[in-house]
């Protein structure tokens, strides 16, 4: 019962979201707790990958294509 | 006078708005790389986020005299883009990449990495950003926005209630599920 509970509240304790109380106490139970610490720590690689993927590049044409396309605006509204 | 690059956003958008509409060109340059990379998890289509960004600018420049300086310039951007997407989504059946057949095709999108890892480190990472990429994907739209808001685009839960128009509790709990989600969605990956 008391690890259902650990569980739902990791998102929120690896953000750091409780006051210290709260948190030590949650920290205690994953210190005596292998399957909520496993939990704790599968969620806390799923953050870091989601962390470190790579982006994606602009294509070299991109700004002046966005250029282009607010002077052809203009050129429409003055027009 | 500053040069150009030290300009803050909100300085850029005043010159705009003066009659300097060259200078809408750094606001381009500034963003264009973090909306790519809002759109296309969004959208799942390379080509269309780079239509839709086009859109996000265009959009952007026409509505700058509605835009308050009291608010961060970024949220604002990241909502109209938000919203697009959005409506995007909403109307038609969305045209998804198919990860696994773009491989060569994607190499010349992605940032070059590192040589750090060994040929081996290199490919299990690339299978696992595409799982996660793929876990993501499957996820409700809301759900998604948060992901790649908080996680991919560091965003603070008070600029993503902003950007999202939920309360900053709402974004909170939503996170937190969605992230439970994506773990679940992993673990029957592996």
């Amino acid at each position: 019962m008391i690890c259902k509970k650990i569980v739902e509240l990791l998102p929120r304790f690896i953000e750091n979201d409780f006051s210290k109380e709260e948190y030590a106490e949650i920290a205690r139970h994953l210190e005596e707790c292998e399957r909520c610490k496993k939990e704790y720590e599968a969620m806390k690689k799923l953050i870091d990958r989601l962390e470190t993927m790579p982006l994606l590049n602009v294509p070299k044409s991109f700004k002046e294509s966005v250029m282009k396309s607010l002077k052809d605006l203009k050129d429409k509204n003055d027009g | 006078m500053k040069q150009q690059e030290f300009l803050t956003d909100i300085e850029i958008v005043e010159k705009v708005k003066k009659g300097d509409k060259d200078s809408f060109s750094l606001l381009v340059e500034r963003y264009q790389k973090g909306l790519i990379n809002l759109l296309f998890p969004l959208l799942r289509n390379y080509e269309e986020a780079i239509e839709l960004c086009q859109e996000v600018f265009l959009k952007v420049y026409s509505h700058l005299d509605q835009y308050d300086s009291h608010y961060k310039f970024s949220t604002w951007i990241y909502r109209i883009a938000n919203n697009l997407a959005i409506d995007h989504l909403r109307k038609g059946t969305p045209k998804i990449d198919s990860i696994d057949e773009k491989d060569e095709d994607e190499e010349s999108k992605i940032e070059i990495e590192s040589n750090d890892l060994s040929p081996q480190e290199r490919l299990e990472k690339k299978i696992m950003e595409k799982e996660i990429l793929t876990a993501i994907s499957s996820l409700d739209t809301l759900s998604r926005e948060l992901i790649i808001l908080r996680h991919i685009h560091f965003r603070s839960y008070e600029e993503m209630a902003k950007i999202t128009n939920l309360p900053v509790g709402t974004v909170k709990n939503k996170i937190f599920r969605a992230r439970k989600e994506l773990m679940k969605k992993l673990e029957k990956v592996k």
